[in-house]
């Protein structure tokens, strides 16, 4: 519904050449088809909370059956829907930030913003690396001792597929960064080879 | 002089009681044994009411040296704590919350699955807490167990299990919610222990107050990341350990006082308060469901010794004179 | 290097690089990346605080609503509900300079009894009164000050989560605070509305683009017209209070119900097709994304503080000056609404409160105006730059659509964050308006 300015397919695997920023570009090795996947699958589990907790709601009401363990349910997921979601959310360039600078550079001096966002991306994708490799040890713990919410006797699920879907995004996420600022780079090269061929 | 720095975190905001007492009595008994010997002084960082380690990763947060020391709500961790909740799979035992917390400190010595589940979790174990009994808070008055039926009852987690088999649905909540669910309709009232109940208002929403006496349940205790404290200098770590068995005795004494005072003001504000008669409350633990086998089957199939954990947990309190109406480990 | 002296570096340096233009999110866990580490001298620890922070700050019943909010408001908007409505109160309030500003208010209270969290109202009416706002002329940093500082009412007006929460902290009657926010709720509403009629008549800049519009009487709808426009908001704002307040679910489920409801309304006036849907869905999600984000990672950063023992020292001091009763009550503001800048709202409270608490009680300030001048205080942090929650909400929902930059946004915020600070005052020296319902 929003008027994308530049969708996947309109340009090169690299990006146009002179677009303002690597947002909103197909990415290289159709890895936006991947993110777009996983984004998919986000909205679907959305969705998914609406019909639960009006099921829950309805049921509890008209039939006197509410359905146990919504509360846990939905905590959990909103951790899951947002880190499948988190890598395309960055591509579509939605992360929030101050642009008043950056326009400004883009316009007067736009190899420098080039630079600038790549040193941006590589920072996001380096604390990506760092939260990443911090999250794998929970993980195994959680399958390990088989970690659930919920109560013995009464509702019960596991929480290790949450903590699974929290890495996946991580991952992907920081693999976005990691491409972001490669197609930045490369957009900055291909300015300077154009001011050298102007020269 | 030598400078220790120290962060105790807890993820209850000091309004309950243990986090409240961390503060005023196990901290100062620290500095009061340090200050004694001159060596050493402790300079604390506070952080409470999970601004630094949220409830439910207390564990996790102390292990990894985010904090110290704090408050480990065992309860909120059942995974790794399984056998610390085993009062919460034997409801109806006993309203004394200082025997509780002897009774699992007792079996955490006897038996060495229990006390392993700290060590194994990076944490060494300074004391223990128990919360006040729980009762039930309704918005019509509760003589007989049928008065619940087909009424909506707020109990989260583990208390799910006191409820079915009465008639009574379970509704999930937690004490930030009863309120509203209580007052908007969501749930005709909730099991819940008298302090938090108080802390939440429920007696506003629900008026009709009936000490079921579901028990004082094992919660947590504090405890020290453990290769933090084995690098402490041993007068530090004798100052440590002996707050936490202050922290522990105060704690329940004070828990207890909090409770019959908690109970007046609910009176003064308008709650109509009623004890359940005893044949009752038996006729209520025998309509239940074998919880405490459930619990223990599940346990044992984890490798854990829960039915010595069970059988040692029943035999404490029946020795200790609590008139149980039903032995759980039977 | 004291802690205190890198907290207080990592927020200068957070300033720097949010202007920068590096991702707001990534500013705060960098810098609180490296702030635990030079706190502690360990990087482990560090690296640990973060995985932490990322599987348990948005992990509640409450927050995971949040997506169902939003799903809402863009469906209300598809719909079409949004802009009928707005198309009749600018009728309404034709003769109104600033009209739809005043509308927006009006609505934004009115939805207030519905929710319990300012993030819903921001993402709601971001879809519903912007657009129509820029439709009919309107200043686009006005129109996202509108939402942005009405939002501020979800919280304010009941139910109320960090009312719910100072209840909790402070032993005091939830009920009671309800009540007392109501007229707070109101007198902020009505000084909003005050503040854009002021802003219309002596500024019209800062409230229209070019020329104001001549009134046309002669394109009015007739009666009936606005009548059948105004049913599904009508039905759908009734059906929610009206769920909510006969018990049959609570104001965290009336985001599915709202969401079922407008959806409902959306087919039956056969604005949706399975493609547009899918649209909305799709960017449902990524508001969601962008802000929970944020949200962690403020979180991360709040963690940092309080490792940092700097709120710990700066309320010991506050407390150990022996300030009289009027001093405290200023410095405890100034130091709630400063902390609103960088921190969010519930960590306030949580940071705040306990060693506050007891020094009003000393002073026997009455616990529950306490509360309502805490509320207040807190949410003008929902406003203020650099962390602005509200704002941020917004730019989110907006996504491309109308592109605003964030700095224009937060000075078309500034006078209703200006509004707050006065009726925060006039609260503060007149506790009977707070207390006035209750008995
Ligand atoms: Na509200
Ligand atoms: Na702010």
């Amino acid at each position: 519904m929003t008027a994308s300015r530049n969708e996947p397919g309109a340009s090169g695997p690299t990006g146009g050449a002179f677009a303002p920023d690597a947002y909103n570009q197909a990415l290289p090795f159709g890895l936006h088809h991947l993110f777009g996947a996983m984004n998919a699958l986000g909205t679907l589990w959305i969705l998914g909370l609406m019909v639960l907790i009006n099921l829950d709601v309805f049921g509890r009401n008209l039939l006197s059956t509410p359905v146990r363990g919504v509360t846990e349910m939905v905590s959990l997921s909103i951790v899951g829907i947002v880190f499948l979601q988190l890598a395309d959310t960055l591509r579509t360039g939605r992360f929030t930030r101050a642009d008043v600078l950056m326009d400004r550079l883009k316009r007067q001096q736009p190899r420098v913003a080039d630079a600038l966002q790549a040193v941006f991306h590589l920072v996001g994708l380096v604390l990506m690396l760092i939260i990443l490799q911090a999250s794998w040890e929970p993980l195994v713990e959680s399958i390990r001792i088989r970690e659930y919410v919920g109560a013995v006797g009464d509702f019960q699920a596991p929480v290790w597929p949450i903590r699974l879907v929290t890495l996946l995004g991580l991952a992907t996420t920081a693999l976005c960064f990691g491409l972001l600022a490669w197609m930045d780079l490369k957009r900055m090269a291909a300015r300077g080879r154009l001011a050298g061929d102007a020269a | 002089q030598q400078t220790i720095k120290l962060t105790a975190a807890a993820g209850h905001p000091p309004v309950f009681l243990w986090v409240k007492t961390l503060d005023e009595v196990f901290i100062p008994e620290v500095d009061r044994k340090l200050a004694a010997g001159g060596k050493y002084k402790i300079e604390w960082t506070k952080a409470f009411g999970g601004t630094l380690v949220k409830l439910g990763s207390e564990s996790k947060g102390i292990a990894d040296g985010v904090a110290d020391l704090g408050v480990v709500s065992t309860l909120f961790e059942a995974a790794k704590f399984p056998l610390q909740n085993v009062s919460y799979y034997t409801p109806f035992g006993t309203d004394n919350i200082e025997l509780m917390s002897q009774t699992i400190a007792g079996l955490q010595k006897n038996i060495p699955a229990m006390a392993d589940a700290w060590n194994k979790n990076g944490l060494t174990y300074l004391g223990g807490m128990a919360l006040d009994s729980y009762h039930i808070w309704t918005k019509f008055p509760i003589t007989r167990i049928e008065d619940l039926n087909g009424k909506k009852i707020s109990a989260p987690g583990p208390a799910a299990n006191w409820i079915r088999g009465t008639g009574a649905v379970g509704v999930a909540g937690s004490l930030n919610t009863y309120y509203e669910d209580i007052k908007s309709g969501v749930s005709d009232g909730v099991v819940v222990f008298t302090t938090g109940a108080w802390g939440a208002k429920v007696h506003e929403v629900a008026p009709y107050v009936t000490k079921v006496n579901f028990g004082a349940q094992f919660a947590g205790g504090i405890a020290i990341n453990k290769r933090r404290f084995e690098k402490l200098p041993p007068e530090v770590q004798a100052a440590i350990r002996e707050a936490g068995d202050k922290w522990t005795a105060e704690y329940a004494k004070a828990q207890s006082a909090l409770v019959d005072t908690r109970f007046k003001e609910m009176a003064a504000a308008g709650a109509k308060i009623s004890e359940l008669p005893e044949a009752e409350r038996k006729r209520w633990a025998d309509a239940l469901s074998p919880v405490a086998k459930t619990w223990a089957a599940d346990a044992q199939s984890k490798g854990l010794p829960a039915d010595q954990v069970l059988n040692g947990y029943m035999n404490s309190l029946i020795k200790a004179g609590t008139k149980v109406p039903r032995d759980w480990s039977k | 290097m004291s802690s205190e002296i890198i907290a207080l570096g990592s927020l200068v340096l957070m300033l720097a690089l949010i202007y920068a233009g590096m991702h707001v999110a990534i500013t705060l866990g960098l810098l609180s990346f490296v702030g635990v580490w030079l706190i502690r001298g360990d990087m482990d620890i560090a690296a640990n605080l973060l995985a932490q922070a990322v599987s348990d700050s948005i992990a509640s019943h409450i927050f995971g609503v949040v997506p169902l909010f939003v799903l809402t408001g863009f469906l209300v908007a598809y719909a079409d509900v949004g802009k009928d409505a707005f198309e009749v109160a600018n009728q309404a309030f034709r003769r109104i300079r600033g009209g739809l500003g005043i509308a927006t208010v009006a609505a934004n209270a009115v939805f207030a009894a519905i929710t319990g969290i300012s993030i819903a109202s921001a993402a709601v009416f971001t879809r519903v009164a912007v657009p129509q706002m820029l439709r009919f002329g309107y200043q686009p940093r006005f129109a996202v000050g509108v939402v942005a500082g009405s939002s501020v009412l979800g919280m304010l007006i009941p139910p109320s989560l960090l009312m719910i929460l100072y209840g909790f902290l402070s032993d005091q009657s939830v009920g009671d605070l309800f009540t007392a926010g109501i007229v707070p709720g109101l007198i902020l509403a009505v000084a909003f509305a005050g503040v854009i009629l002021l802003m219309a008549w002596w500024r019209p800049g800062m409230v229209y683009v070019g020329e104001l519009q001549p009134v046309d009487d002669e394109a009015l709808m007739p009666l009936s017209e606005m009548l059948l426009k105004m049913l599904p908001i009508v039905l759908l704002i009734g059906s929610i209070l009206g769920g909510i307040y006969t018990g049959l679910f609570t104001a965290t489920e009336a985001g599915a119900v709202g969401a079922l409801v407008a959806l409902l309304i959306a087919l039956v006036r056969r604005k949706l097709t399975l493609r547009s849907f899918w649209g909305v869905l799709t960017e449902t999600g990524h508001v969601t994304v962008s802000v929970s984000f944020l949200i962690i990672c403020a979180n991360i950063y709040t963690r940092m503080l309080a490792m940092s023992g700097t709120p710990q020292a700066m309320l010991e001091w506050m407390g150990a000056a022996g300030l009289g009763v009027v001093a405290f009550l200023v410095i405890y503001v100034v130091v709630v609404v400063l902390l609103g800048t960088i921190i969010d709202s519930s960590s306030i409270l949580l940071i705040m409160l306990p060693l506050m608490l007891p020094i009003a009680q000393q002073f026997e300030l009455n616990l529950i105006w306490f509360g309502v001048i805490t509320v207040v205080a807190v949410e003008i942090g929902l406003l203020t730059p650099p962390f602005g929650l509200s704002i941020y909400v917004i730019k989110s929902t907006l996504g491309r659509t109308v592109d605003i930059p964030l700095g224009e946004m937060f000075r078309g915020t500034a006078p209703f964050t200006l509004t707050m600070l006065a009726v925060l005052a006039l609260l503060m020296a007149f506790p009977q308006l707070s207390l006035m319902l209750l008995k």
